[in-house]
């Protein structure tokens, strides 16, 4: 048999030939975001949605009223599944770079400020003046902080549809067979030491606290609690139009700006240190476990089971826990303990526009039609994440999940004025990382104040990078 | 007949001298044609594939090491400035020890057990018996890593895993599987291990299997032990099934990725953060994909110059005769 590579194909036509696949390759990838929504134009809005695909088809009858109202539109969730919000944008941006911008994103807390700071984000200030009106009754139903934790330099990108605080979330099982009750909501950092030591006592098998290492509702829930933070807290000029125009009067729209300003890097502060050396001194009492890093879904699956006595929980928990088997009354909520301060941390959600989409008055009109209260009911279903809009806190919402004290999630942003979201700068990302190696670090070395200079050293860096 | 004549009027048979009548050179050449068409055609699927996934990305790579680049922002050319940086990136070069240190246990403990395992099934076990463990060593490699590593990062968990669980019954001291340096590169070594067991072990069975009998047979004739006959004559005749496995393993090791990524995202600190976990890391997630592409540049010409020492070495230990 003749040899199969004899024939004559000459080595220039397979070189040039080679070149050209490998220039499409990477003018393909070197496309930027500004490439087209991939609508083309069309009525037909593409949403990036953080979750499962099944999840994302679940939610997308929030776009049945929108899609009645305007007729000939479509809209298309497609469900981005990640561990958290870190690996959610990493695929977003994965996406972006593939040439597929969608035209709408859900962000959290977590990456506003990285989508505005790269001008990935439309501002909504001009939309939102224009439909004023129309949009009075949202913002009167909504905290400023929520809104406040929405805006980036100024400008605000997007409309909170829901939002969930560190509060701190108690196995009633466990807390019965110590011989405790719930705790006041004014306790402290010694009630919750003596809670651990209690349970511990009377459930060896359990742990009396377990968490895990990420950016909200971590150590970071003690850390705002001792009064510090990982960068240092400042606000944007701007945002007047928002706060005279929707909360002009509102004793708790007083001071906001434009947007959280977060500075330079304080993890080697006294206040970050103290904090972190307490959860290295609870892992070594055995008051809690050593942390994975990650999700919280674990920990729900511990805590149904009787494993956990206490975890830090937004009112998503309340969802998780009821989906985990647990009845209304085996799970109970209060405020984070008081530490120097009784301070929480929050993150919230919503929706954002791309600059790229070709189609951003449409996606306004789908912007506004999420924060409808029957849209946040379908977004916030099951109790899977807290409403946006204090109207919808209501007893019959957590009659059939639980808990009890379910007033503690709105009233987080209500009552504690000192309520602040989670940092996260445009360098989210690599601080998101840096986090969690530096806190692995700690909690195997026993040592606090080594493995967060380290933490210090890499948020200068980050910092650095990206010129803020 | 004679002979040449035969030669000659055979079908298909070449002239043995003189040119050929040109009708038939042409009808050769058309069929050759034809014939290469044929083949080029039917890999070109295969080699466009390969091409465009596999060539392209290689080059594109190299050509993203010498720029800056977001995704967002056009890529800006910055020169040797990504390697340069490289250099002095203690957490770099840190990556490339736990790499290194990784790759040489899961190579090291895989040829060693693949071994022992295979020599004692070929001894100790039945030959319907081996088929099946055979297959049930090889079912793991057909096992996602990831979902592989998800299970063992349950079984190892400190607090609540079930080897915990039995080293307390046994009145031993638990062990910080996942949140201490040793015990987390421990458990990496375990579950790679374990996963890629199978295909070594199957190499070496197959090995053991083809030794000429022969050999083995004057060698017992002659009263070898079987240590020294191990050793002396089956050790040296499966040197080349080692060499490939060792190469094979350390290529594949020097790339681990799912097993740290999700049993200890790269922890305790930066304990178990492997070369490619961190390419990822300061690709994907921290948004540099130029220096990136430079960190497996790195990596790509590092595992290019092992391998080829690896080669280099073979020379004076595997026996191919």
């Amino acid at each position: 048999m003749g040899s199969l590579l004899s024939a004559p194909v000459g080595r220039r036509a397979v070189l040039v030939g080679g070149a050209a696949l490998v220039g499409a390759a990477g003018l393909s990838a070197c496309s930027p975001g500004g490439g087209g929504s991939g609508s083309g134009g069309s009525k037909t809005l593409n949403v990036a949605y953080f979750g499962t695909q099944q999840q994302a088809d679940k939610t997308a009858k929030v776009a049945d009223a929108f899609i009645k109202a305007n007729p000939g539109t479509s809209v298309k969730f497609n469900g981005i599944n990640g561990t958290d919000w870190n690996d959610f944008f990493t695929k977003v941006l994965t996406q972006i770079a593939a040439g597929n911008p969608p035209d709408i994103v859900s962000v959290a807390t977590e990456g506003v400020q990285l989508f505005a700071q790269k001008k990935l984000a439309h501002p909504l200030d001009d939309f939102v003046k224009r439909d004023k009106d129309q949009l009075a009754p949202y913002f009167k139903d909504v905290h400023p902080s929520l809104v406040e934790a929405m805006m980036y330099d100024g400008h605000l990108y997007e409309l909170p549809t829901d939002f969930n605080a560190g509060n701190m979330y108690f196995n009633t099982s466990l807390l019965k067979k110590s011989g405790l009750e719930l705790p006041k909501a004014d306790w402290t950092m010694d009630d919750f030491k003596t809670v651990a030591t209690a349970m511990k006592k009377a459930s060896p098998d359990a742990v009396p606290f377990d968490w895990v290492v990420r950016l909200w509702g971590s150590w970071t829930s003690f850390m705002y609690a001792n009064g510090g933070n990982l960068v240092t807290e400042g606000k944007y000029d701007g945002g007047d139009w928002l706060w005279s125009q929707f909360y002009a009067g509102d004793a708790a729209a007083q001071g906001r700006g434009g947007g959280w300003k977060w500075g330079a890097p304080t993890a080697t502060s006294d206040a970050v240190v103290e904090s972190l050396d307490l959860m290295i001194e609870l892992a070594n009492s055995g008051l809690s476990a050593k942390p994975d890093v990650g999700g919280g879904s674990t920990l729900q699956g511990l805590f149904s089971n009787n494993k956990i006595g206490m975890a830090i929980g937004g009112g998503f928990w309340a969802g998780g826990l009821h989906n985990a088997g647990m009845g209304p009354d085996t799970f109970d909520v209060q405020f984070f303990p008081k530490w120097k301060v009784q301070r929480h941390l929050f993150g919230t959600g919503g929706y954002g526009i791309f600059e790229s989409s070709k189609n951003k008055d449409l996606a306004w009109e789908f912007l506004k039609s999420l924060v409808d209260p029957a849209a946040i009911g379908i977004l916030t279903e099951g109790n899977s994440t807290t409403p946006s809009r204090r109207s919808m806190m209501t007893a019959d919402r957590y009659a059939p999940t639980g808990p009890k004290n379910w007033k503690v999630f709105y009233d987080t942003l209500d009552k504690y004025p000192n309520t602040a979201p989670i940092a996260a700068p445009p360098y989210y990302n690599a601080m998101a990382n840096a986090l969690n190696q530096r806190t692995t670090e700690a909690m195997s070395s026993g040592s606090a104040k080594n493995a967060l200079a380290g933490l210090q050293k890499d948020l200068e860096t980050a910092a650095a990078a990206i010129g803020s | 007949m004679s002979a040449s004549a035969t030669r000659a009027e055979l079908p298909g048979a070449t002239r043995p001298g003189g040119p050929r009548p040109l009708n038939r050179n042409r009808n050769s050449n058309k069929a050759h044609r034809r014939e290469a068409a044929f083949g080029w055609a039917m890999i070109s699927l295969s080699a466009l594939t390969i091409l465009v996934f596999t060539a392209a990305p290689i080059v594109f790579t190299f050509v993203l090491a010498f720029f800056s680049w977001d995704i967002i922002s056009p890529p800006e050319f910055v020169g040797f400035k990504n390697f340069a940086k490289l250099a002095g990136d203690t957490a770099v070069v840190h990556s490339f020890g736990v790499t290194a240190w990784l790759a040489i246990l899961v190579v090291v403990l895989q040829i060693v057990i693949g071994l022992a395992m295979a020599i004692l099934v070929q001894q100790r076990v039945s030959t319907w018996a081996r088929s099946i463990f055979r297959t049930a060593f090889f079912l793991p490699l057909l096992v996602s890593a990831a979902s592989i590593s998800i299970v063992f990062s349950y079984l190892f968990d400190d607090h609540f895993g079930v080897i915990n669980y039995y080293l307390g019954l046994l009145n031993l001291p638990q062990v910080p599987w996942l949140s201490s340096p040793a015990g987390a590169t421990a458990t990496i070594v375990i579950v790679a291990v374990w996963q890629q067991l199978g295909f070594v072990f199957i190499l070496f069975t197959a090995a053991l299997g083809s030794l000429p009998k022969d050999v083995l047979e004057a060698v017992s004739i002659d009263g070898s032990g079987p240590i020294r006959t191990f050793f002396a004559i089956k050790l040296p005749l499966i040197s080349p099934t080692i060499f490939f496995a060792s190469v094979i393993g350390l290529i594949n090791a020097m790339q681990i990725f799912d097993q740290p990524y999700v049993m200890t995202k790269g922890g305790p600190g930066d304990a178990t953060t492997t070369t490619v976990m961190l390419i990822y890391r300061t690709a994907f997630q921290n948004i540099q994909f130029g220096y990136g592409s430079a960190i497996s540049v790195v990596l790509f010409v590092l595992l290019l110059a092992i391998t080829g020492l690896q080669f280099y070495i073979s020379r004076k230990w595997v026996f191919y005769s």
